[in-house]
Parts: structure tokens; sequence; C-alpha cells
């Protein structure tokens, strides 16, 4: 709890944009030093507003330096380099849906766009035969559907869509569409870079590129080309890749069905995998291990090879994560943002310290900004940019997150102290003990009989609202609706005996006439056919504004008698309404 | 080819698209944005992972398969659960061949109740996934509800061959247990704990096998554990808080318990634990409103009834005791103890037919225990019915004998057999040979309990706990029985042995896991741990 308040102490709060407006992840931003100069500029590929006005910007100090438009939803931005020239400046990859454009100099330098999938050759002939004219729109429907029941091949886009069509446009569509090739094209997920020979800081790296078809494609820097291709049994969401392509390389990719795969060098298959129990949020390497964020409010660690080292719990779901390196300082840590509105810094699974911000952290990116080494750069959910100096006195201590006996070993018990009042009555009740029993044990006695008796006259004078003589068992409860001043009363009368019928029976009510009108205050039950539950209604109205409310009595009569069967006593509620004259 | 497309650049080749535009307009890719998706969804953010969803399924006239899972997820988080196995159905429709919309709909119907169907979904889903560990596990799941334990194993333990999750041990174990094999639970739970030492639901609930099997060491070594990964894991708590309380350590427990208060600041069994600590430490005003708190927090809890009714009669509120106890018998009829206690009561109360008839009731409930047998014994002979007592006395004895042959350091309690020689005395029983043994043992009494003692005094920390336990296997529930207050009555009088024979520490035991707290289980444990 001491981290949080000395965090202010570690930290300079270099800039608070609230309104910069980004919408992006960690994924999409980046740091890096495009001109030469020393200075990093920050870069950001911006979401907009998720369907339009999607941007490239780049920002420098506080100020944004350039901004330029993207034609779909960045789904990931590296800087990286892609030749020897001199000066050494990076380029910029923006991944987007099946593209990557790579600026140089922030100027579009080239396209990439991933190769087109296999697509199902029952598909293509049938839409050669729809070309031919030989099949009508709605037979190339049936087709397809058939198709697609079948193929291990999903159909294309544009058969999906003919597929959803009401039969009245599908002419027109076949007519737009037929004479164009089908294709299959996919998506990209994730984007990451991987050093090409030389593990130098700014040697060659190659793209390394997830799609949405469960494929992870290593590209050459320079004349773009598929170096390697290789496939994931689900489709990625996030990867980190570590080594050299020509020596050794290891991509650890989280993918959307919960797992984690560790691909490698000799194999286009998975070499490792982890099965999470729940969804990865973020991804980061710190040297040798893995630190995984998870939906269960979990932060684990695992080794390269996929075993579980550590596993500790968050106080709030994971936002998003990304490393924390300090070359100079030899400091590796993992920042996680939570959605508590807390940054946390984590080493292995020791807590370092806590910071507060102002709004949920969505990105997180540390690095060289400007001239400054160890910068961190937060966006938040309501589109705030915030830059942040780690202060060069600043120290982690590593403490061990074996903190002894809890905070709440100390608390005192919520125990009442003794009142005089309770230890009189204890030194009464020792005092007059067998006393205090018989007068107990007299009065419950008296009690017993008391209730016994009224019992015993409810019964004979037929006061409970069940009979149980054997002409007529019977059964009634009644329900009140209304708020008043007009009451509806139902009485739910039912024949309890188990196969004879009641005849003759009627309901009269007993009332305070000054306070309650009753618009039918005598009603006949009709044969009451075992088992069945009768709604007998009646409405009441209230002619009192006093607010008060009364007991009606309910006497079920068998014709012909004048003692009643079974009463009611309904407690009315009291009238809310007034009555209107 | 590569060199081609460098050519064209970005704005070209935007040209290029606008210029075909009218002729065939580019269709967007359906799963376009479902990484997006998939994004937000991860991040808990379902507002705006469902307008992406909505406006992705515009786009697609429905057919984003991807879009409706996650919306058929977000769905069923909301508890809409019936919605949700509509849209994974239709999931499954669109792509027929994916094995995890199968499972969705099979953990739709799984959470709907309809536990045969989503077998059968599980079992399609398995044809085209043979090797998951989720299906196998879930499958388990299915079988262990609607009771099908033979299967149930059988599927969990597939799925631990293919996976060892923390999961599948704990409802495996759960199985086994509730088929009532408690030894097969305790062979899962220690290769769980193998494997996930740091797990402390498997380390507590594998202590509280070991606590029911009265394997007092064994048992208190994994609460150990599990507290000290989880300081404030309340079963380990409440179990461990228990058996240092057993074993005279109330400062320890309630030390434990304070934590545990924190936690869970509305449990019956603690505040009954912390209770019968008070009562051990002599403050009984406190442990009166503790044991009250217990008892407004859970009514129809017998055992916090009987602890009630104890610590009146020691507080001599025996008209309170009386309520008490007879409330806890209407709750637990079958207890030779409670009438026993309610006899002392009536005693006391001066009410001496309804106390013959209690220790009548007492003796006829009662199997093992010679208390129950001493204190009407007691009865019979302050009230001038010596032949009676002297039945008494000598099924006292015989009970005595049958406890010694069944354990060999069976340790009597030492007031027990005080009370015991000075009743044979005033019988003029012929000195008995059964107590020359205890004699001698209650000779030795004072000293063992003092030893017993020493070593209780340095628990403090979790580390001297487990080796403070080691002697605790061979403990036994009377060592710490408070004294009561009438220490200077006449021999003869019943109170003071009343107030040893009713076991605190045998609640505990049961209490730690409310879902074990049931009669019948903490009767075993006790029978279990005289032997």
């Amino acid at each position: 709890m001491s981290e949080s308040s000395c965090d202010g102490g570690r930290w300079l709060d270099a800039h608070y944009d609230p309104v910069a407006g980004l919408y992006t992840f960690s994924s999409c931003v980046d740091l890096a030093d495009l001109s030469g100069d020393g200075e990093s500029r920050l870069l950001v590929g911006d979401l907009g507003s998720g369907s339009s006005g999607m941007k490239l910007k780049v920002f420098r100090g506080t100020a944004l330096l350039s901004e330029s438009t993207l034609l779909d939803l960045p789904t990931g931005l590296v800087a990286f380099f892609m030749d020897l020239h001199e000066p050494r400046i990076p380029a910029v990859a923006v991944a987007s849906g099946p593209c990557v454009y790579v600026y140089k100099n922030l100027r579009p330098y080239f396209k990439f766009t991933l190769p087109g999938l296999e697509v199902n050759t029952l598909e293509q002939d049938v839409w050669q035969q729809a070309r031919e004219g030989h099949i009508d729109p709605v037979t190339l429907k049936e087709m397809l559907e058939g198709v697609r029941e079948k193929a291990d091949v999903p159909l294309s886009v544009r058969s999906l869509r003919f597929l959803s069509l009401e039969t009245s446009d599908m002419d027109e569509f076949v007519q737009l569409h037929k004479q164009q090739p089908i294709r299959r094209q996919t998506v990209i997920t994730c984007i990451g870079t991987l050093k090409k020979s030389t593990a130098d800081e700014d040697g060659v790296s190659c793209l390394v590129i997830g799609t949405e078809s469960s494929d992870v494609y290593v590209l050459d820097p320079e004349a773009f080309i598929i170096l390697s291709k290789m496939s994931l049994p689900a489709p990625p969401t996030m990867m980190d890749v570590t080594g050299q392509f020509d020596v050794e390389f290891r991509v650890t990719v989280a993918c959307r069905n919960g797992n984690i795969y560790i691909l490698r060098r000799d194999s286009d298959k998975p070499k490792y995998c982890v099965e999470l129990s729940s969804h990865p949020v973020g991804l980061v390497r710190v040297g040798k291990s893995v630190v995984v964020g998870c939906t269960d409010e979990s932060l684990q660690g695992f080794t390269q090879k996929g075993k579980r080292l550590w596993r500790t719990i968050l106080p709030a779901p994971i936002t998003t994560m990304a490393a924390m390196d300090l070359p100079t300082r030899g400091f590796q840590a993992v920042l996680v943002g939570l959605a508590n509105c807390d940054v946390q810094l984590y080493r292995d699974k020791n807590l370092l310290s806590t910071i507060k911000t102002p709004d949920v952290v969505t990105s997180i990116c540390f690095g060289r900004y400007g001239r400054e080494d160890g910068t961190l750069i937060m966006t938040t959910k309501g589109g705030g940019m915030m830059v942040k100096i780690l202060k060069r006195t600043a120290t982690f201590d590593d403490r061990d997150s074996a903190p002894g006996p809890p905070l709440a070993q100390g608390v005192r018990l919520n125990v009442p102290k003794k009142t005089k009042l309770y230890v009189d009555q204890t030194l009464r009740e020792r005092e007059n003990g067998v006393a205090m029993h018989r007068a107990f044990q007299m009065d419950l006695s008296r009690m017993r009989l008391a209730a016994a008796k009224a019992y015993v006259k409810a019964l004979e004078s037929s006061l409970a609202p069940v009979s149980s003589s054997l002409s007529e068992p019977l059964k009634m409860n009644a329900v009140v609706q209304g708020l008043g001043p007009s009451f509806k009363l139902t009485l739910n009368v039912q024949n309890t005996a188990a196969c004879r019928p009641v005849m003759n029976l009627a309901v009269s009510f007993l009332y305070d006439e000054s306070l309650y009108r009753m618009r039918n205050p005598y009603m006949r039950i009709p044969l009451l056919v075992p088992g069945l539950v009768y709604p007998v209604e009646t409405f009441v109205e209230c002619t009192s504004d006093k607010g008060i409310s009364d007991i009606i009595k309910v006497f079920v009569l068998h014709e012909g008698k004048s003692r009643p069967l079974l009463t009611a006593h309904i407690n009315m509620p009291v009238s809310e309404g007034l009555t209107l004259h | 080819m590569a060199d081609q497309e460098t050519s064209t650049a970005l704005p070209l080749s935007t040209e290029a698209k606008k210029r075909r535009a009218p002729k065939a307009p580019e269709l967007p890719i359906v799963e376009r944005r479902n990484w997006l998706i998939h994004q937000h969804y991860i991040r808990k953010d379902y507002d705006t992972c469902k307008a992406i969803v909505k406006e992705q399924l515009q786009e697609t006239n429905g057919m984003c398969e991807y879009a409706i899972y996650v919306q058929a997820l977000i769905l069923r988080l909301e508890g809409k659960i019936q919605q949700s196995l509509e849209l994974f159905q239709s999931c499954a429709i669109l792509n027929p061949s994916s094995a995890d919309n199968l499972k969705q709909v099979a953990r739709s119907l799984f959470l709907l109740g309809k536990h045969k169907a989503a077998i059968e979904f599980y079992h399609e889903a398995a044809r085209l996934n043979e090797t998951d560990w989720e299906i196998s596990h879930n499958l388990g799941m299915c079988c262990f509800f609607i009771k099908d334990f033979k299967n149930a194993e059988e599927h969990l333990g597939t799925a631990l061959q293919i996976n060892k999750h923390e999961k599948t041990f704990m409802v495996l174990g759960k199985v086994h247990l509730l088929a009532g094999d408690t030894d097969k639970a305790i062979e899962v739970y220690k290769r769980a704990v193998e494997y996930f030492p740091e797990n402390t639901e498997l380390l507590s609930t594998l202590g509280l096998l070991f606590l029911q099997l009265g394997k007092y060491q064994k048992a208190f070594e994994h609460l150990g554990n599990a507290l000290t990964f989880d300081p404030n894991n309340y079963k380990a708590i409440l179990a461990a808080g228990s058996m240092m309380q057993t074993h005279g350590d109330f400062d320890v427990a309630m030390n434990k318990y304070r934590v545990a208060a924190c936690v869970v600041p509305e449990s019956p069994p603690l505040w009954n634990n912390i209770g019968m600590c008070f009562f051990g430490k002599k403050k009984y005003v406190a442990a009166i409103s503790c044991l009250k708190r217990a008892h407004y927090l859970s009514p129809f809890d017998w055992k916090v009834l009987y602890n009630l009714g104890l610590v009146h009669l020691t507080m001599q509120q025996y008209a309170s005791a009386f309520h008490f106890l007879s409330a806890a018998i209407n709750l637990n009829p079958r207890m030779g103890e409670l009438f026993m206690l309610l006899a002392v009561a009536l005693t006391n109360l001066e009410d001496v037919e309804n106390a013959t008839r209690s220790y009548e009731q007492a003796v006829t409930l009662d199997e093992s225990n010679p208390l129950v047998n001493l204190n009407f014994a007691i009865f019979l002979y302050n009230h001038g019915d010596k032949i009676a007592a002297l039945n008494q006395y000598q099924e006292m004895e015989s009970k005595v004998n049958l406890l010694r042959d069944s354990s060999s350091n069976f340790e009597f309690d030492a007031e027990l057999i005080d009370m015991a020689q000075k009743m044979g005395t005033a019988l003029h029983v012929a000195e008995s040979l059964v107590w020359t043994k205890p004699g001698k043992d209650s000779k030795s009494k004072p000293n063992s309990a003092a030893a017993t003692k020493t070593p209780g005094a340095p628990l403090g920390t979790n580390q001297a706990l487990g080796q403070a336990m080691s002697s605790a296997a061979s403990y036994n529930k009377n060592i710490q029985l408070p004294t009561g207050v009438s220490k200077d009555t006449s021999p003869l009088e019943p109170e003071p042995d009343v107030e040893k024979a009713p076991s605190p520490p045998s609640d505990p035991p049961g209490s730690p896991q409310p879902a074990e707290y049931d009669k019948p289980r903490s009767s075993k444990t006790k029978t279990k741990v005289e032997e």
C-alpha cells in the first residue's frame, strides 16, 4: 500500500490530453526515430470512430506531427528496418484488412496483399455454369447451399452474400458479379517483427503476420515475398516474436480459442501448446518467460516451452498489457492496465508499483520518446493520451510477496461489550432461575390451552377458511387487487373431496356498510367439481376517504342452512385513491 | 510479381478500385472485423462489442459467424441463455464443421439444465475433435449432474489424460466423494496437488478430507500450505482454526479467525468457533454474544444451540440453557449428550421428574460416552436411588472398558476419572479393577496436560503450526475442555462433569465447510476421533 503513495515520486507527468480523440490498442502504438535525428516519434494507428476516420498519426513531443488516412481499420502497427540504407530510418508497417501498408519517410511506399485463399472447386463450377447461363439463380442458390453444407473449404464472400439475398435481388446480383473470378480473402489479425539475420538493434527485420485464416506468414523485408508459412489451429489474436529468422526464432501466439501456441523455425506446426482456462488479453515476453494476462483477472508466467511458472490474481479485469524494458538499467517488467483505472507494474508475480490514471487505459507503450528513454505513453478509453516520464532517481525495490500475516489479523473482532443490563439480567436469572422456569412453563401450558380452545371453537363454528366436513370439504382463499377506492375481490373456492361434487352453495359477505359498498353481496356458487379451483369475483368500493380500512367477512353457505360452512376474514388494504363523485 | 506490385503504390490502387466499382462492387470480407470484436470481447467491453457486432451483421446480412458467436456469448453472460442457445445453433448451421459451435450449443443446454441433450451435443462435437480436453471435462460434468458417476469418472479421466486442469481434478474428486469413495477422492486430490502445488482450493479440500478421516497431521500440513499461499482462505482458516482450538491454542486460532471474520463476516460456523474460543478462554459473556450471533445467522443449527446451552449451563443460567437445549433437541433428537445436558439443566431447575426422563432418554440414545451414565448415576445417587445408580455406574464401567479396548492410548478426562472414583467409593463398589489403570493415568494426567500445553505455546506462525500439530495427531477431544465454574462443589454434584461432557471441539471439524455441515458426518468424525 505504501507503493501507491510514493508512486507519484517515480513518474513525472509530462503530458495529459484528455480529448486527444485516440481509439487504439497497444498493438497499434509504436515508438520510432523516423527522421534519424535521434528523437523518437510516437506512431498511433487510430481506429477513428470504428467505421470511419481511421488514421495513422505521428506525434512529436506533445504535438501531432502528421496524419494520413487509412482505408480500413488498422489491426497492428510496427516500425521496422527494411534495408541497410544510411541514415538508419525505420519504415512503418500498418496492417489493415487483407493488406500491409508500408510507409517510408511517412509516405506510402508499398502495399502487400495477402495471397488469396483456396476456393472451393464445386463453388467455382457452379458459378461457371451460372455465367454460361446453364442455371437460373434459384438453382444456383440451391446448389450453393448444398455445397456449403458438405464442403471442407468455406464459400467465398460472394456466395455467402448471394445466399442471404431475397429472390428478387438474385438475378441482378448474378449479372453484376458473374464475370468476376471468385476470390477468397482473409484479413490480418496481428503483426510483429522478426530480425532477419542479426540481433542488432537496427538490424533488418522481417514482418510476421497472423491472419484470420489461422496462418502465420513471415515476409521478406526487401522483396516482400513469403519466406515461411506456418499454420495454427485457430485465428491468432496477439503474438510475440523473438530470435532471428536465419538462425532460430520463436513465435508465441495467443489464439482465439483461448490457447497459446509456440512456433519455432523448424516446423510449420505449433511446437508447444498452453491451454489456458480463460481467454488471454495480453501477451508480453520478459527475458525468457512469457507473461500472459487472462480474462479471469489473473496474470500467469510461462517458460518458453509453455510450462506455467506462477499465477497471481489481479484486483480487476485486464484491459491491456505492455513490456517495460529499460536496458540501460537492466530493468524488465510488465505493465498491466486494469479496468479499475490502475496501471500496475509487475516483475514476475511481484507487484512493484501502481499508477492511478483518471480513466481506463486501453493502450500502453513504454520506450524512448523524444530524447527520453523511460517514457510511458498511455491512451484511455475516453480517447485521452497520457505521457509520463520515469524519473532517473526512481527505483523499484523487489519485495518478495510473502507479506507475513495479513492485515486483517490485527483487526479487533466485532464483539459487543458487556453491558450492565446484561449482567443484571444474568444475575437475576441465576437467583430466580427456578421461578422463571416454572412461570414460563405455566404460561406456556396456558397459552397452549388457550390456543387449543380457540381452535376447537373455530372448528365448531366454521370460522376457518377450510371446511373438512364429510359432505362438503371445501377450501377457500381470497385475493384483493387494486389500489382503491375500487378493489377487485377474488375468492378461490375449491372442492377438496375425492370425487363428490358439491352443489347449492352461496357466498355472502358481512361488512361495515358505512365504509364499503359491494356490487353483489350475495352470490351463488356453481356446482363444484372436485379438485378444480373456482374463482368467484366481485367488486368492493371503499366509500370512506379517511384512509381507514376494515375487515370483510366472507361466508360460504349451504342453501337452506343458516350455519356457514366456512368463514374467511379479509383484511382490506387502505384505499389509496379517493372516490370521484 | 512483387516488383509490379511495388509500382502500384497506395493512391493508384485506390483509384483502380474506384474505377472498377460501378461494375462489380468489391464485397467486404465477412471476417474483416472479427479481430476487433474479439479484442473488445476479451476486454469485457460488451457495449462496444455489441455495437460492432450489430454493424457487422448488418453489413454481411447476418452471415458473419464469429459476430453471431460473440453475440451469443455475451447474451449468455447476461443470463439470456435460451437466446444464446438459438444463436449458437445458427452458428452451427453457418459452419457445421466447427466443433466449437457445437460445444457452445451444448454448454448453453448444460446451463439450461438439459444435461442429456448437452451430452448428445458434446458427443457430436467429440466426433469432430477427438482430443479436446474441454469436451471430455464437460461431458464429465453433465454425467455428474445427472448422477451417472461411473461415466462421469470415465470422461473426467479422459480429460485428465488429454490435459491436466485444476477444474477437472476438482470435479473428479467431487464425483468420487458423492459416489462415497473417499479414498479414491483423496488419491485424486493428492495427484492434483502434485500438479498444482499452489492451488489453495485443492489444498484445503484435501486437508478437510484428511481431517474427516482423522489424519490430523496430514490435514494440518495441507491446510497450512493453503494458508501460506492464500492467508485469507476461509475454508482453510476455519479448518485449521478448529484444529488449533481442539488443541487448546485459542489465541492462535483467534488470530486466524480474525482474518476470516474480515473475509466472511456473516459465517455461522466461524462465529460458533470464535464463541467456543472465548469459552475456552473463560470469557463467557463474549462467548455468548458470539454464539448468539452464530445462532442469529443460522437459527436451525443445533450445534450452535448445543454450545449456547453449554455456555449458559456454565454461567448457571439454567432457565436459558433449558431453552437452547430443548431447541437443539427439537432439531436433532438423536443425540444422547443433548438429553444429558437438558437433564442437568432440569436438575438445577428442580424438575426432578423431567430430569429423570431426560436422563433415561440420554442413556438409551447414547452408545459410547461414559459421561452420560456417570451423570445419571450421580443424579440417582443424589436422589437416593442407590441401586439404579449402581446400575448406571456399571454401565459406565463397561463403556470405559470398551473405549480402552478399542484404542490403547485413549485418555480419559482427569475430572471424569476423579468423579467416577468418588462415586465408586460413595456407592461402596469394591475397588474395581477398571480404574486401576486409569487411576495411574489420572495421576500422570496433570503432567501430561501441562506437557501438551508447552509445545502449544509457541504456535504463532504458520511454520510453527505444522510442528505443533504433530502433537495434535494424538490429540484427545477432552484435553482443552474447560473446567467449569463450580470448583468447590461437593463431589457428588453433577455440574463439573457436565461441563466437560459436551465436546465443543467436535463441532468445528464439521463446521469449516458449510457444505459438509451435516449431522451424520460430524458424528462420524467424533467416533473416529475416539478410536
